[in-house]
């Protein structure tokens, strides 16, 4: 709580104010940004896997080919985020930071619902102007959990979820293929298949797949777990040599001068 | 706000009609002070404001208020005047008007010490580049415009 000089009209208002007023006088306002990613978590017998591609977009045009989209919570937990990266990222930072202060304070080990609410908090004050879409999984001492968390701040517990542009893609393997008490193995390739149907089906997700598994007392990230390739295409696009025909030529020698030093 | 609302979020729709004072901004003659303000654009004062704009301003304040009203049920009035004059004792402890005060005994009474939120590290006045008049500032805090 800081005191400081009174202002009248915070530059937000002000700003606020004047786009106010050009739209009133027809101009149109950049939309949101769309934004794609594929994102799954599911439940297994001794922890949690979740998984995320690594293709960041803005609108058309791919950005980042390979953006990190597990994020550091906890030693005990992570979150993989979609929505605005930046959002994602700081929402995480500041609860993954709130955690550290909590444990330092009380010497335990994080529990997974605390930074649920704390997250879930954050978006519910910010009424969905935070554009985060969040899949938390952790173990603690209540055992392996997994909690999904739209920009809005609701939230459900469930045993495998998805999200982002590339979740219809990624929930139609989850769905016809979790079961309970699945093993470790079997648990990262239905991640790894999951994500990859997002990866090959929705425009808005590709790169490689990283997954990271939560287990008791140990978190393992498994870094580009795979890179898909698409298959080959049928006809080839290379134009053969000679296709474009040489209508005249000229060689220029240079006469003057010393040649450029490149050493 | 009603003081003994049980409200846990902001109301979305700001209650009466807006309205603006010249007070805040007058100088000693009462009139708009144009030379340390700027111009004043009742326009941009008035206009609705970003939506969430009142939510988070009056985000704090209306969860004290709530805490506040518990007490009062529970406990009786005293229990949220002792509360509201520990805090108020407290936050008189403060450097200069110009100079940045962690206040961190506030902090603790208000359960965000161990807490790292967007105003502890955005727009955060301690890093500000803007010249700060002490005269200005003490006035301020005083009531004292003459």
């Amino acid at each position: 709580m800081h005191w400081s000089y009174p202002k009248e009209g915070s530059i937000l208002q002000t700003i606020r104010g004047k786009n106010v007023a050009l739209e009133e006088q027809g101009l149109k306002l950049p939309s949101p940004t769309k934004t794609g990613t594929t994102i799954v978590g599911i439940v297994f017998k001794d922890g949690v896997v979740i998984g995320a591609d690594t293709r960041a977009t803005a609108d058309q045009q791919v950005l980042d080919k390979n953006c990190f989209k597990i994020h550091y919570l906890a030693p005990n937990m992570n979150c993989c985020g979609a929505g605005t990266a930046a959002d994602t990222k700081f929402t995480n930072d500041l609860v993954s930071s709130q955690l550290e202060l909590h444990r330092l304070s009380t010497g335990r080990e994080s529990r997974v619902v605390t930074a649920l609410t704390l997250l879930k908090r954050i978006l519910f004050k910010h009424q969905g102007n935070i554009s985060a879409f969040l899949i938390l999984g952790g173990y603690d001492v209540t055992g392996p959990k997994l909690y999904t968390i739209a920009s809005q701040g609701n939230t459900d517990n469930v045993p495998f979820t998805t999200m982002g542009s590339g979740s219809l893609a990624a929930m139609s393997m989850l769905e016809s293929r979790w079961k309970k008490d699945m093993e470790r193995q079997e648990a990262i390739d239905l991640v790894k298949d999951a994500l990859e149907a997002g990866v090959f089906n929705d425009l808005g997700s590709g790169g490689a797949v990283n997954i990271a598994i939560i287990e008791k007392g140990k978190t393992e990230l498994k870094m580009e777990y795979s890179k898909p390739e698409r298959e080959p295409k049928c006809r080839s696009y290379k134009f053969a040599r000679g296709s474009t025909a040489v209508l005249n030529s000229s060689t220029v020698t240079v006469a003057e001068g010393d040649a450029m030093d490149t050493s | 706000m009603a003081t003994q609302s049980l409200r846990i979020v902001p109301s979305s729709f700001p209650e009466g009609a807006p309205s603006k004072s010249v007070k805040s901004t007058a100088n000693s003659f009462g009139v708009h002070d144009t030379f340390r303000l700027g111009v004043r654009s009742i326009n941009t004062e008035l206009l609705p404001s970003h939506p969430l704009e009142t939510r988070l301003d009056q985000w704090d304040q209306t969860q004290t208020n709530l805490k506040l009203t518990m007490e009062r049920r529970i406990y009786g009035i005293h229990a949220p005047i002792r509360h509201l004059m520990e805090r108020s004792i407290v936050s008189r402890v403060q450097r200069l008007p110009v100079l940045p005060s962690s206040n961190l005994a506030l902090d603790i009474l208000m359960g965000k010490d161990e807490t790292i939120e967007f105003e502890d590290f955005l727009n955060d006045p301690e890093s500000s580049t803007e010249p700060m008049d002490v005269h200005v500032s003490m006035e301020h805090r005083l009531g004292i415009k003459f």
